[in-house]
């Protein structure tokens, strides 16, 4: 197996720019921290010794105590701000690693198999089904089915029978569909609180795209346990996937396809010279 | 620092890859490939270990590496999709260190591996 070829690119340059300044936010914030316990040093400092006049060491008692509370004030923007670049970071990294991933190989079962890990590794996906349409008007074929049974009666047998209202009309108009997630943990309508997951209901209906045309869908059926529900970052995966995971899979299979083809000619080639 | 990196997922590799940048990192795709790996690099810091691979999974890893007392002072970090709390137990009582599931911040590895490595060996 091969190793994974070290990277370039701008969204790399942005994931580690983004480390960086979490490196940097850190060391900020460590500051901010030791200044407030120098504050706080002397302010028991001062109280226990009672140093000057006593109007003087009051005054120097409130002012202290309100550069204290401007330190601890910058402190939590501080760690807010931590927070937030480590989240940004995160998530700029998945999507670097995604792009990257989908476009290192030129072969279709690889494609397909990149795909499936950044539904179960980055997304938490445990159920999903990968949908492609071949040729107009056939029946998308289920090109990848992960925690389907082969006798599913919707995405089961090598092709998508049709009939659930969310992936169709992900197939038909080629907008991405998250559904809203009920407290019971269900997805379902708003307000269906703490209602059971029913079969063959979708979290997500994700087109896949081809230029303007729409050549299937990823759908989405069931996370993992300790994943509650679909995030803001997840929906920027799943814009990811909806962009680059067809055109990445169509670009193999017609390598692959011409691949065939000139190895067929070359046959041919060899037997008409008698080789 | 040496980390050891296993997982028979190639996107998780390219990911280790980007948020481990500052430590060199080695790369296994299953157990067997990971022992052969800590015997040829034994400065080897810290395992981070996918469950579910072919050949020998996480878990037969570290019943191999109980029978060994060089390789029980590597600290084994396990990275998986399986979350349910017996999986976890499981694996802590096969001798992992910590636990990470998948999917996971950056933060949650690195601040698990800054334990290890902090800790004086």
């Amino acid at each position: 197996m091969t190793e994974p070829r070290p990277g370039g690119g701008r969204l790399e340059a942005a994931s580690v720019s983004g480390g960086d300044l979490v490196v940097q936010l850190r060391t900020t914030l460590d500051r901010a921290a030791e200044l407030v316990r120098v504050l706080e040093s002397n302010l028991s400092a001062l109280s226990a010794a009672g140093t000057g006049g006593p109007r003087t060491a009051a005054e120097r008692v409130v002012e202290l105590e309100s550069r204290l509370h401007a330190a601890e004030a910058d402190v939590k923007e501080l760690a807010d701000r931590l927070v937030d670049s480590e989240h940004q970071a995160g998530r700029l990294m998945n999507l670097y690693v995604a792009t990257y991933q989908l476009h290192a190989s030129l072969d279709p079962e690889e494609v397909q198999q990149t795909i499936a890990e950044i539904a179960i590794n980055l997304l938490g996906a445990r159920r999903f089904a990968l949908l492609l349409r071949r040729d107009e008007g056939v029946p998308c074929e289920v090109a990848l089915a992960e925690g389907i049974a082969d006798g599913d009666p919707v995405y089961g047998g090598g092709s998508y029978r049709g009939g659930v209202e969310m992936v169709d009309a992900t197939l038909e108009d080629g907008i991405l569909r998250v559904a809203r997630v009920a407290r019971g943990g269900g997805a379902g309508p708003a307000g269906a609180a703490g209602t059971a997951r029913a079969e063959g209901e979708v979290l997500a209906a994700v087109p896949l795209r081809v230029m303007d045309t729409i050549v299937g869908a990823l759908v989405v059926l069931e996370l993992l346990d300790h994943k509650p529900l679909l995030g803001t970052e997840d929906r920027d995966l799943l814009d990811l996937l909806s962009a680059h995971a067809a055109s990445a899979l169509f670009a193999a299979r017609l390598y692959s396809a011409k691949d065939r083809r000139l190895r067929s000619l070359e046959s041919l080639v060899r037997l008409a010279r008698g080789e | 620092m040496k980390i050891l990196v296993v997982d028979d997922s190639k996107l998780m590799h390219k990911m280790y890859e980007v948020m481990l940048r500052r430590h060199e990192l080695l790369h296994a795709y299953d157990g067997r490939d990971a022992l052969t790996r800590l015997w040829e690099h034994e400065d080897t810091r810290v395992v981070v270990l996918d469950v579910n691979m072919p050949l020998m999974d996480g878990l037969e890893f570290l019943e191999e590496r109980r029978n060994d007392a060089r390789l029980r002072a590597i600290p084994v970090i396990v990275v998986s999709t399986e979350g349910r709390e017996e999986d976890t137990h499981r694996a802590l009582e096969l001798g992992a260190d910590a636990y990470v599931k998948k999917p996971f911040a950056a933060s949650e590895l690195t601040e698990a591996i800054q334990r290890f490595t902090e800790a004086p060996r």
